[in-house]
């Protein structure tokens, strides 16, 4: 093991490791349900700096015991709020996926853009406006010709 | 002094026994909403008026502060709290079938988890309602079942996880800084644990996790199309209350725990970003929804400034600019539930309701600031403030406020002008102008009340202020919730 490096300093970079991994996939992630898998990933690390918050090393779990030399014990109260934040985060995941499947049933498919596109268009027909230009969409002319289609697919642009 | 807790505890009874009594009895299911949250409303008027002294502390199953977690109660949290059980009330979710039963569970869950964000004084019990009312919410967007409905509440779903992780990463820094969680033990550690790069960083955390149901500048992403989507009536609990109570939490943090110089920076620069980035998109929306709701974004963006400065008549005027957009936005929105859709068809509806086309335009002269109507007064207190003060960011605040003010003239007056317009246009659906009589009703409320605020500003002004200097005394706060002696507690 590298000097210097403990446990705990691993365990501390993992958690925020974990809510930086999250977030990214959350912000770059172009499908819906992945985007739902991240944002697990992103709470599955604040828990884990919510442990470490209250743990202690050199103690033993907080049961209290009949005995006489009453060793150091860890504290429990971060332990009990992590329960409640799983017991959130998982409903919350649940309600997340039963909007994606209607979501899927109305729209047909879960990319981002696309049912942002929907989504506006619905909102824009509703309120009875017209909706010129995708959001998304340049103001002005193209500089260049558009690209042929497996070009641009292979270039990687999710567009 | 226990039946505080009641006004939590009932709505969140009568959310889950909703359903089940509405099975046995559709006459008593329909009134057992409306009957709590006017007991909840009965409730805290009486504490209002009653001799008890303000502020007090309820120690929840009988453990004291701190180690328990513990229900502050001063005129502030009061004020809101009341607010929160008569806007449940009047934005109640009324009617018959199957469809409105589940809609009204979810109303009293959000009324119950609202409350919490208004009393409770421990920081992740404060986590745990903020989820609650967020959850609530999600279901009520989803309740009007449109298929933009469920994409807006998804986005809102993904933001507001992103804010609640980061929440709970900021609580954990805070914890492991200094092992409580309770506000009051909190401001006593403050000053030499969390005065510091790390007590910043949770501070930031916290601001931008929350920040999400207050509107606050990066994370507010879902407003437009929430709104849009939402019925008006949520909509107008949402923009009007919900933002205000997450607003209410910053606050607490900031005059309890985070009293630094580069705490309330953060706010001030994030509420200018707010307010341009909000009143220039409503300007060029198109439909009167999502031009509320880009508005909301604005107002909320001046509230921020307003949190920003330093001694009490900036509470006092974030207090007055708060209370002014909860009537004014809740109701707009009502007047949106038949107005809501292109801002075209508008033209020449005075003609059709006089009195909506009134009450649109009294609210916007008071939502700009015109002299006798309450906005003037409380806009008339955020520019003297600003102007007092000698750094230059608050200048740049004055600014942008201004110039705001201005745009926001431009777009709801452009509005009056549509209304009140004789000329009409011949692809126009009447069907959609038709303003539903309960809508026009509760916007009337909200009208009157305006006009009897204009009326009474003097003792309305003299309240919140000793409302804001009670807010803002740290020491009251740790001496209610942890007294020095043993013995005084309630």
């Amino acid at each position: 093991m590298i000097p210097g490096v403990t446990l705990e300093l691993i365990l501390y970079v993992t958690a925020l490791g974990l809510v930086i991994i999250g977030l990214a996939g959350v912000v770059l992630s172009s499908h819906l349900f992945r985007m739902v898998l991240a944002l697990v990933i992103a709470e599955a690390g604040a828990n884990l700096m919510l442990v470490l918050s209250g743990y202690r090393w050199d103690a033993v779990a907080p049961i209290l015991m009949q005995r006489t030399d009453q060793p150091a014990m860890v504290d429990p109260v971060p332990q009990a709020m992590v329960l409640t934040a799983i017991v959130i985060g998982v409903g919350i995941q649940a309600l997340a996926v039963s909007i994606l499947i209607r979501i899927r049933q109305r729209y047909g498919n879960l990319k981002r853009r696309e049912v942002a596109e929907k989504m506006d268009a619905e909102i824009a027909a509703s309120a009875g406006i017209r909706r010129d230009i995708s959001q998304d969409a340049p103001l002005g002319e193209r500089p260049l010709s558009p690209l042929p289609a497996h070009t641009a697919e292979s270039r990687g642009g999710d567009a | 002094m226990n039946n505080l807790v009641l006004t939590i505890a009932l709505p969140l009874l009568g959310a889950f026994l909703l359903p089940v009594v509405m099975r046995l009895s559709q006459a008593l299911g329909l009134w057992l909403g409306p009957i709590i949250l006017g007991y909840g409303c009965w409730l805290l008027g009486n504490l209002w008026f009653s001799d008890i002294s303000l502020p007090l502390s309820v120690a929840i199953g009988g453990f004291d502060a701190p180690y328990g977690i513990n229900l502050y109660l001063d005129s502030l949290a009061l004020l809101f709290a009341f607010a929160v059980q008569l806007l449940g009330l009047i934005c109640w979710p009324y009617g018959l079938n199957q469809d409105t039963a589940r809609r009204q569970a979810l109303m009293l869950l959000l009324v119950a988890a609202s409350t919490g964000l208004a009393l409770s004084g421990d920081l992740f019990n404060l986590y745990v309602f903020y989820e609650l009312a967020a959850v609530a919410t999600f279901g009520l967007v989803v309740a009007s079942s449109t298929s933009a409905a469920y994409a807006a509440t998804f986005r809102y779903l993904i933001l507001s996880g992103i804010g609640s992780v980061l929440t709970l990463l900021g609580i954990a820094l805070i914890y492991s800084q200094t092992g409580t969680l309770n506000l009051a033990h909190l401001a006593q550690l403050a000053p030499e644990l969390l005065n510091n790069r790390l007590g910043l960083t949770a501070y930031l955390l916290i601001l931008i996790g929350i920040g999400v149901k207050a509107e606050l500048f990066p994370v507010n992403a879902w407003v437009p199309e929430i709104y849009a989507t939402a019925s008006s009536r949520l909509s107008g609990f949402l923009a009007g209350l919900l933002s205000k109570l997450a607003l209410l939490i910053i606050l607490r943090l900031l005059v309890l725990i985070f009293d630094q110089p580069e705490a309330v920076q953060i706010v001030l620069i994030l509420g200018i970003l707010g307010v341009i980035s909000g009143e220039f998109a409503a300007w060029r929306a198109k439909d009167m929804r999502r031009m509320l709701g880009f508005s909301s974004i604005g107002q909320l963006g001046i509230i921020f400034i307003a949190l920003s400065l330093p001694d009490e008549r900036g509470l006092l005027a974030l207090l007055a600019l708060s209370l002014h957009h909860l009537v004014i936005k809740t109701g707009l929105f009502m007047l949106a539930d038949g107005w809501g859709g292109s801002l075209e068809r508008l033209t020449g509806a005075a003609k059709r309701s006089p009195v909506g086309a009134a009450l649109f335009t009294l609210f916007a002269l008071s939502l700009v600031g015109v002299p006798p109507l309450p906005g003037f007064w409380a806009k008339f207190t955020l520019i003297t403030e600003l102007a007092a003060q000698s750094e230059p960011l608050y200048l740049i605040g004055l600014l942008v406020f201004l110039l705001a003010t201005v745009i926001e003239t431009s777009y709801l007056f452009r509005i009056v002008v549509k209304l009140y317009s004789s000329a009409e246009t011949t692809s126009e659906q009447p069907e959609h102008q038709q303003l539903p009589g309960l809508s026009l009703a509760t916007a009337s409320l909200f009208g009157i009340a305006l006009l009897t605020a204009t009326v009474l500003i003097a003792p309305i002004g003299d309240g919140l202020q000793a409302v804001a200097a009670e807010a803002k005394n740290t020491e009251l706060y740790i001496q209610t919730v942890i007294p020095a002696t043993p013995g005084g507690q309630l």
